[in-house]
Formats: C-alpha cells, sequence, structure tokens
C-alpha cells in the first residue's frame, strides 16, 4: 500500500527548489484554540494542488496563510525562493503581484463594471496605455468563458458563476505564476461547476499557471487536481494524488473519499 | 543601462528582444504607435524573447495584425520566425480571445434628460413606500396600544438606554456650549446698551423654544436614526428579517414598534435635559461676562419663561422622535443586495431625517405664531 505522505517535504532538500510557493511548519491559532500546526507543502510550477478537510479544519485560513494574506502564528512561507514571514512588510507587497486570488464571494468592487474590476491590477500596477489596458482586460474576460458585453455590466447584475469568472479573470490580469482559488464551485449549478473545472485545466495548461485549490466538491478533485492535502485534526492527515487518497489505508483518507458522495464521485471516473 | 525589453527594426526585419512582460511593456507601446514600418515585406523574427505574458503577446499579436491588414491592401506580406512553442502558444491564445477587444462595451450612460427623469421617478417612489411604511406602522401601532402586554417592554428598555441615557454626555455638552455661544453673542450688545438683564430672556426663550429641541434632534437624528438604519439594513442583508417573517413575526412590531416607542420617551426627555445644560451654560457666561449673578439671572428667568413656551419646545420633541424613528428604519428596510446598500441607506437616514425635523420646526413655528403661544 502506498505511503501518502510526501516525506520529501519534511526535510529542505534540493527538491525545495521546484516549488514556486511553499509552506514550513505553518501553524495558527485563534487565542487556546489550535487550528492546525506543523504544516508543510509545497507546489511545484504547472500543478493544481487541492486543499480540502472537513469544514472547519483551516483550508480557509492555510490558504490565506500561503496567498500572503494572513501571518501565520508560526512557521514562513517561501514565494519563489522569497521567504517571508512578516505578511505586513512591503517586500510582501512585490511579491503578492505575482500571486493572483480568487475569493469565494468574489470580492469584486462593486462600484466598478467588470471591465474596470479587472483593469483594475493593471492600471495599478502598469504604465500600460489606458486602451491596451482594456484591451488586455477584454482577452482576460474572455479567458475566463465570459462574453464581451459582460464587461460593460455591474458586479450586482452577475449571477454567482459569473461573479466567480470575473473574479478569476480578475486573478490572472496580472499573469500570476500562481492562482488560489477559494471553493471555486460552491454555490454553483453542476453546469457552472463543470465549466469552472474546465475553465481551471484551460488556465493551467494555456498559462501554465500553479493552482492551489480550496475545495469540498469530489469531481472537481477528480477531474483538476494533480495532487491532493488532506487536513485533518490540524495536521496533514494525507497527501498524493486522488487515485492514491481512495486506495490508501490512511484511515481519515479513506472516510473522506469513501463517504457516500467520495464513492459516487469516484465510481464516474473509475 | 540595458533595457529588459527591446524591439529593433533593420530593414524589413523587426527583432523583438528580451522581457516582453507587463511591467516593461509601456516604453515599447509608445515606440510602437510611432514607427513607421517599411513598405516592403515585412519580418518578425521572435527568437529573442525570453519571457513572454499575456500583455506582451496581446501587444505582438496587435501589432502584426494591423500590419496585416495595412500591408494586405498593397500586397506585402507579414511572416513571424524564431517563436519558441510557448510564445506560439500564447499568441494563438491571445488571438482566439481577441473578440470585444476593438470596441469594449460601456456601461450605458443615460443623458441628463433620463437622468432627471429616472431620479424624480424614484424619489416619486421613495415618497410612495414611505408612506406605505407609515400606514403600516400606524396600523402596528394602533394595534399594539389596544394590546399593550404584546409590546416588547425589555426591548423598549433597552433601546431607550442606547438611545437615551448613552446621549446624555454628547447632548449635555454641545446645548450647554450652544447655551455659552448664545449668551455670549446676546450679552455683546445687551452691554452696550446697559441691558445686561434681558441676557435670560435671550437664553431662556431661544434654548427652550427652538434651539435646545431641534439641536437634540439633529444630535440623535445623528446618533440613533443611523444605527437604526445600519441595525436593520444589517439584517436585511443577511436575511435575518426574512428570517423573521418566515417565522410569522411582523419585523414593524419586533424591530420598529420598540425603538419608535423608546425614542419618543427619550427624545423629550433628553430635551429636558439640554434645555437644563443650556441655561446652566447662558448662567455661566452671564456671570462671568455681564456680572449678573445666578440668583438674578434665575429670578429674571422665571419672568421672561412662559410655560407655554417650555411646553412647545418640548411638545415637539415626540414628534420629532417619531420622524427620526420612522426614516431610520424605513431606509434600513429599503437595503437592497450588498453591504455598501448600507452605508447608502445609513447617509440618506440621516440627511433625510435632519431635513424633515427642521421642516417640521419650521411649520411648529409657523403653528405657534398664527395660535398665539
Amino acid at each position: 500500500m502506498q505511503i501518502v505522505h510526501d516525506s520529501r517535504l519534511d526535510s529542505p532538500s534540493s527538491i525545495e527548489n521546484a516549488y514556486v510557493l511553499q509552506g514550513r511548519d505553518l501553524s495558527q491559532s485563534f487565542g487556546a484554540k489550535q487550528v492546525f500546526s506543523g504544516i508543510n507543502l509545497g507546489i511545484r510550477p504547472g500543478e493544481v494542488l487541492a486543499i480540502v478537510g472537513g469544514s472547519g479544519s483551516g483550508k480557509s485560513t492555510l490558504m490565506r496563510q500561503l496567498a500572503l494574506l494572513q501571518t501565520p502564528t508560526s512557521g514562513a512561507v517561501t514565494v519563489f525562493g522569497a521567504t517571508v514571514t512578516d505578511m505586513e512588510a512591503m517586500s510582501a507587497n512585490a511579491l503578492r503581484r505575482r500571486l493572483g486570488v480568487m475569493f469565494q464571494q468574489g470580492a469584486l468592487f462593486g462600484d466598478l463594471t467588470v471591465l474596470e474590476n479587472v483593469s483594475f491590477p493593471l492600471q495599478e500596477h502598469t504604465e500600460l496605455s489606458h486602451s491596451l489596458i482594456e484591451q488586455v482586460a477584454m482577452v482576460k474576460i474572455a479567458l475566463a468563458g465570459l462574453q464581451p458585453d459582460t464587461a460593460a455590466l455591474f458586479p450586482s447584475q452577475l449571477s454567482g458563476g459569473m461573479r466567480k469568472r470575473v473574479a478569476v479573470a480578475r486573478g490572472i490580469a496580472l499573469d500570476p505564476a500562481i492562482l488560489f482559488l477559494d471553493e471555486p464551485s460552491s454555490g454553483l449549478d453542476p453546469i457552472s461547476a463543470d465549466a469552472m473545472d474546465e475553465l481551471v485545466l484551460q488556465l493551467k495548461e494555456t498559462l501554465g499557471l500553479a493552482v492551489i485549490l480550496v475545495t469540498h466538491d469530489m469531481d472537481s478533485l477528480w477531474r483538476v487536481a494533480d495532487r491532493i492535502v488532506l487536513l485533518a485534526d490540524g495536521k496533514v492527515a494525507a497527501e498524493g494524488s486522488i487515485r492514491e487518497l481512495v486506495d490508501s489505508s490512511n484511515m481519515v483518507a479513506r472516510e473522506f473519499f469513501h463517504s457516500r458522495r467520495g464513492r459516487a464521485t469516484g465510481a464516474m471516473y473509475a | 543601462m540595458q533595457a529588459s525589453v527591446d524591439l529593433i527594426i533593420e530593414g524589413s526585419t523587426v527583432r523583438c528582444l528580451g522581457n516582453w512582460t507587463a511591467p516593461h511593456l509601456h516604453e515599447i507601446e509608445k515606440r510602437l504607435a510611432r514607427v513607421e514600418w517599411p513598405v516592403t515585406d515585412v519580418r518578425f523574427d521572435l527568437g529573442g524573447i525570453d519571457s513572454l505574458d499575456t500583455v506582451g503577446a496581446w501587444l505582438l499579436f496587435r501589432t502584426i495584425r494591423e500590419l496585416e491588414s495595412a500591408s494586405g491592401e498593397s500586397g506585402y506580406t507579414v511572416q513571424q520566425v524564431g517563436a519558441d512553442a510557448q510564445t506560439r502558444r500564447l499568441l494563438e491564445l491571445v488571438g482566439a480571445k481577441s473578440e470585444g477587444t476593438d470596441q469594449p462595451p460601456m456601461p450605458y450612460l443615460p443623458g441628463v434628460l433620463e437622468s432627471v427623469g429616472r431620479h424624480l421617478g424614484s424619489l416619486l417612489e421613495e415618497c410612495l413606500a414611505f408612506l406605505h411604511f407609515i400606514g403600516n406602522l400606524s396600523l402596528v401601532t394602533v394595534r399594539s396600544c389596544l394590546r399593550p402586554w404584546r409590546i416588547r417592554w425589555p426591548k423598549v428598555v433597552q433601546e431607550l438606554h442606547a438611545a437615551g441615557v448613552n446621549a446624555l454626555p454628547i447632548v449635555g455638552l454641545l446645548t450647554f456650549l450652544i447655551g455659552i455661544v448664545i449668551a455670549y453673542q446676546g450679552g455683546i450688545v445687551l452691554r452696550d446698551y446697559g441691558a445686561n438683564i434681558y441676557i435670560a430672556d435671550i437664553v431662556g426663550l431661544s434654548m427652550v423654544r427652538e434651539l435646545a429641541p431641534l439641536i437634540t434632534a439633529i444630535i440623535v437624528a445623528g446618533r440613533t436614526g443611523s444605527a437604526y438604519t445600519a441595525e436593520i439594513g444589517t439584517m436585511m442583508v443577511t436575511e435575518e428579517v426574512d428570517a423573521l417573517r418566515s417565522m410569522g413575526v411582523a419585523p414593524l412590531e419586533m424591530l420598529v414598534l420598540p425603538k419608535l416607542i423608546a425614542l419618543m420617551i427619550a427624545l423629550p426627555l433628553l430635551t429636558v435635559f439640554a434645555d437644563a445644560m443650556g441655561l446652566f451654560g447662558g448662567l455661566i457666561m452671564a456671570n462671568s461676562m455681564l456680572n449678573l449673578n445666578p440668583a438674578t439671572f434665575l429670578s429674571r428667568l422665571a419672568e421672561a419663561l412662559t410655560l407655554d413656551a417650555y411646553l412647545s419646545g418640548i411638545g415637539k420633541a415626540p414628534v420629532f422622535a417619531a420622524i427620526i424613528a420612522a426614516v431610520g428604519c424605513f431606509q434600513g428596510f429599503r437595503v437592497f443586495g450588498s453591504a455598501g446598500s448600507v452605508g447608502r441607506q445609513t447617509t440618506m437616514s440621516v440627511v433625510e431625517s435632519i431635513f424633515m425635523v427642521i421642516i417640521v420646526d419650521a411649520a411648529f413655528s409657523v403653528a405657534f405664531a398664527r395660535l398665539g403661544i
């Protein structure tokens, strides 16, 4: 039986350079309550890494730490070889520009149109002309699978699925090396959720993005994830490809992937 | 210093070099706009590109496309050479996704006449909705007054504490200062005429009849009316109001009535306190500026200030309270959609309630004058 935990992650070694982003010994506690501790994980270029776990297992918190949005209680995040311990430092801002984040609810700016939302990072961080920025933003909007006339709408006029797509378009506006997706298919109908999975795959293939995905969605795990990190009891309970996890003898992984939903989805992809 | 990105035109060959990525491209963009293209076959040599992102790819694609359409007419050709697989893939990608880039759609902007019309329409709609709300609120109030044990008295006490007791310091301080200012401004004139004693008339009548009720109402509108809008508005956004409705609890009865009752009790009491603090400020100023001792001030005050004047000031307070509570809660229920709407409605709530308080105050003044009070 396969040992699912990747032991290479535990010891800093030559392999380390292969990771574009790495979290080392990350822990988070709120007051006396410890959410997780001693988490080690890394992501390679062009890889889709899924972080899964039960509700309250700290998936989203872990993602926020990796995306340099929340300072871990202890531990450090290394992005493109630069180690960040203090998220407030100015140097972290330069690194953040190379990370794209799609938040769960989209987090689009309500008083800007879709086009202005997607143009925003380009306006802020480049000195390109307004017309070029708009054209590039239109390309990104099309890349995210949206119709051109969506660009003139305001976020309040969009459906949940479209809002997530716009959030993805904004996330990839600056051509990040790593894209974070917080529950990309939650709250979407099955068709939109499928389309979202396809979008992630397409972005990975065409732009060579590394994607970190936080999800509950078994379909997404089967369809898009190259590697899965399963959080349970504040630790990495298991790690590996979906097949390895499903076949593993690890109790937590078995429980998770052999839940009724897990089995039903697995049967489709078997 | 060597540029990290470059464009060299040698005869009919265009060589692209370096990092064609978003942070470096603004110079190239400006240069590309000025280039006079050779009027022959053009060859783009993309072999020198170290890194390319979608912005760079789009700029290249756009340039090549423009050149193709221009040279196509004159029979020249445009060629790309030396592109590696990654570059070709990105160029293809941006080309495939170029729909809508020629004319990015703009949000529809209404003309002046249409804006005016729409604004007027929404104003009318809001007035009607407010009337509707007042009607409903009146019904609920009457029904509850007939069954007073159904009123949520603990909630009333809570609101009374928040809107009344907690407002004492700010109301007290501000009206005290206004009393001082009125006494000072009046005192300058009165001293010249040797009519110092009449400072009690000026401070007494202006504070008790007009300023104390008005200032208190304005402070409470800013402090409590806005809190009502924000509280109900947040509950609208999180669907708590709908949850109440779904359980068969009328939001007006649960959320609005206790606030209305509490404020109609709190505001008159606050006004009494404001009267006292304002007169106290006047007394202090009269003493220090006009050497009028407190006993003289108070005895003159007793002559100048009639019961009518006092009651006409206090009597306005419950009306102001009803306006503030009604407008505050009404605007809260008009919150729709996102959290941003809470802020907008709160602003509107404060502006509208202060506006209405002042209008109603003016109406009271006219009415009292007609009645000879």
